[in-house]
């Protein structure tokens, strides 16, 4: 099968029949419900960009399984030029969507299984590589979206998984058969869930030899039976059943549409099965999974900066306001700040490098500041949005009023600008800047490939401070500092004997 | 390539080419320097050189992290020539520890050493 288009996507979710529910009801179709659609359309854009020849260069990829061209979205990074292009498709369609597009947790996912899979057949002679290698051929093929599901619900923080009073509050192995594992347990905030093609499953947390039946991956079809999806609340989620102005952004919503999902006594074939015991690997796993997923959001979220920037300067204009020093100066601010973020994806991409596998990864300590960065940063340039656009923005008419015949008229007046804008544009503007910078997806930003400590744990691990002590000591003269006496032509004691011999007997021109 | 006779006598010259050293996670020179020194006690008397231009037996290259910056260069200047790529806390396709490498390094040196040598024969 070739690549789909954005069209095609949609339609192939017809195909599945996922048991989904929202606000207590089971739904059938997610395809045609307006509550959905904004999430399908994001994730359809991550298809329909691949078939513009505008975009092609960065949204394709040749095959390293078969050399045709793929989406990238389904692409083991083969090289710096990949990790590169990887982060400037994000900002692509962080720019396209003003929003989350959810398929990167599965390209991410799909990369880290690649890499650990191959490291731990190395150390255990199993055989997940060349298992994940046919599965990933599937994936291409097909041009799957599968949703990366790690978070588990965890329950109990301070508890192991196996000593948890809920077992199923972590997903785990309740059976293994000769043709395949049982598995249970709850996944949650999984990104794109209700319309992905396939559920990838990756271990949450580092593991330890109790936890052996909690230390699992594995993929299996979205509407494999015995999984529930339960979609998640968003802000304002209700008000694209009211219309279409109040929503922000109505075409592709806001955040990614996540779902905690269920698997009760779920089968799952060995075929697919990836990890299944090897606790001594969930570490690199989870690291190498959170060090692509983290550099990620420095080109998504930068490329939902552009959005917003392009929205709070429009607004400060239709206000009459573009000129004035406060207002270049907030977007100067919040320029350099999404810049900033820009600057450390590229960073950790470009210093990427060639794991065991053949795989490219990340620079860890690198896409870990970048995420840290963002968890900061994203307020602080949503804030400025605020400032920008003004109280409005928490205060406007609904769409129904704004429509009423008795003061719509009115109400059109009192929200005009600059004369020649129109005042339903100005409102559409203050919508998309609140869905932005008011709803969820601050805390997204915040929370999305892990919370600001695990990018601190993982930064100080890899901080190299002992190496850092080192130099210190070196340019205080704690340590031996070879360069320094070649410089001086003498051992670094000599040197300062003979210094201090020529201050005491005034042999120098300052004293 | 080296005289073969110099290999039978257990002499060895290894070309050195180290990356620029921005911000190494290991320490280089010391990894090269005791490298020397396990090899000697071993009884493989090695010449290392950094000189381009001087005949060698083998390359090893020398990466502060994993980067590599120097590794697709000097793989395509070095071609054909055995080659070990220490890459941080990596050699070739293997991730070691700092405090591995040296071993690490003289267990790999001494079996390319002795291919040389058999090949030789």
């Amino acid at each position: 099968m070739a690549m789909m288009t954005g069209r095609e996507y949609l339609e192939s979710l017809r195909v599945l029949k996922p048991e989904v529910y929202f606000l207590g009801q089971r739904i059938k179709n997610i395809v045609d419900e307006p509550m959905f659609q904004p999430h399908l359309h994001a994730a359809a854009m991550t298809y329909e960009l691949a078939h513009h020849p505008e975009y092609e260069e960065i949204m394709t990829a040749p095959s390293h399984l078969t050399r045709e061209k793929i989406n990238r979205f389904t692409h083991v990074h083969q090289n710096i030029d990949d990790l590169v292009k990887k982060v400037r498709m994000m900002r692509l369609l962080g720019q396209k969507t003003g929003t989350c597009f959810q398929r990167c947790v599965g390209l991410d996912g799909l990369n880290a299984i690649y890499v650990t899979t191959y490291a731990m057949d190395q150390k255990h002679g199993t055989h997940y590589h060349e298992r994940f290698r046919k599965y990933l051929l599937e994936v291409q093929k097909n041009d799957w979206m599968p949703a990366g599901a790690m978070t588990d619900a965890r329950g109990d923080r301070s508890l192991r998984p196996s000593k948890q009073k809920h077992p199923d509050v972590y997903l785990h192995i309740r059976e293994r058969l000769k043709d395949g594992i049982i598995v249970s347990g709850t996944k949650a905030h999984i990104t794109g869930a209700i319309n992905s093609h396939e559920i990838i499953t990756m271990p949450t947390r580092t593991m330890s030899e109790e936890d052996r039946d909690y230390s699992l991956s594995f993929a299996i079809p979205a509407d494999t039976k015995g999984v529930t999806l339960i979609f998640s609340r968003q802000t304002n989620d209700t008000r694209r059943l009211d219309g279409v102005l109040d929503a922000g952004n109505p075409k592709y919503g806001i955040v990614g549409g996540e779902a905690i999902i269920i698997f009760q006594d779920v089968f799952v074939p060995w075929e697919r099965v990836f990890m299944a015991g090897e606790y001594d690997f969930t570490t690199e796993f989870v690291e190498t999974f959170a060090g692509y997923h983290r550099s990620n959001y420095g080109g998504c979220k930068v490329g939902l900066a552009d959005v917003v920037i392009g929205a709070s300067n429009w607004i400060a204009e239709a206000h009459g306001i573009g000129n004035a020093s406060h207002i270049v100066d907030k977007l100067t601010e919040m320029i350099a700040m999404a810049e900033t973020c820009w600057s450390c994806t590229l960073a950790c991409s470009y210093e990427g490098y060639r794991t065991p596998s053949g795989a490219y990864h990340i620079h860890p300590l690198l896409a870990n500041v970048t995420k840290l960065n963002i968890t900061r940063m994203v307020y602080e340039w949503m804030r400025l949005g605020q400032d920008i656009a003004g109280g409005k923005i928490i205060t406007l008419p609904s769409e129904k009023d704004l429509d009423s015949p008795g003061w719509g008229k009115m109400l059109e007046e009192c929200l005009s600008g600059k004369d020649g804008v129109s005042p339903r544009d100005i409102v559409k503007m203050l919508r998309l800047i609140e869905n932005m910078s008011v709803g969820a997806g601050l805390p997204e930003a915040m929370h999305g490939a892990g919370s600001p400590a695990a990018q601190k744990i993982m930064i100080a691990r890899r901080s190299g401070v002992e190496k850092k002590m080192e130099l210190a000591q070196t340019v205080a003269g704690l340590r031996k500092d070879p360069i320094f006496e070649t410089l001086v032509g003498k051992d670094e004691k000599t040197h300062w004997d003979e210094v201090r011999k020529k201050i005491e007997e005034r042999k120098v021109q300052i004293y | 390539m080296a005289s073969p006779s110099r290999l039978f006598r257990g002499m060895l010259t290894i070309g050195i080419r180290y990356c620029g050293g921005c911000n190494p996670q290991i320490d280089r020179s010391r990894i090269v320097r005791e490298v020397k020194e396990a090899l000697k006690k071993r009884g493989l008397e090695v010449d290392l050189t950094t000189l381009r231009e001087r005949p060698v037996d083998m390359i090893l290259l020398v990466s502060g992290c994993r980067h590599a910056c120097l590794e697709s260069k000097n793989i395509e200047a070095d071609c054909g020539q055995p080659l070990i790529s220490i890459k941080g806390e990596m050699v070739d396709a293997q991730y070691v520890e700092e405090v591995e490498i040296v071993e690490f390094l003289v267990q790999r040196i001494r079996s390319l050493f002795e291919e040389a040598v058999e090949k030789h024969k």
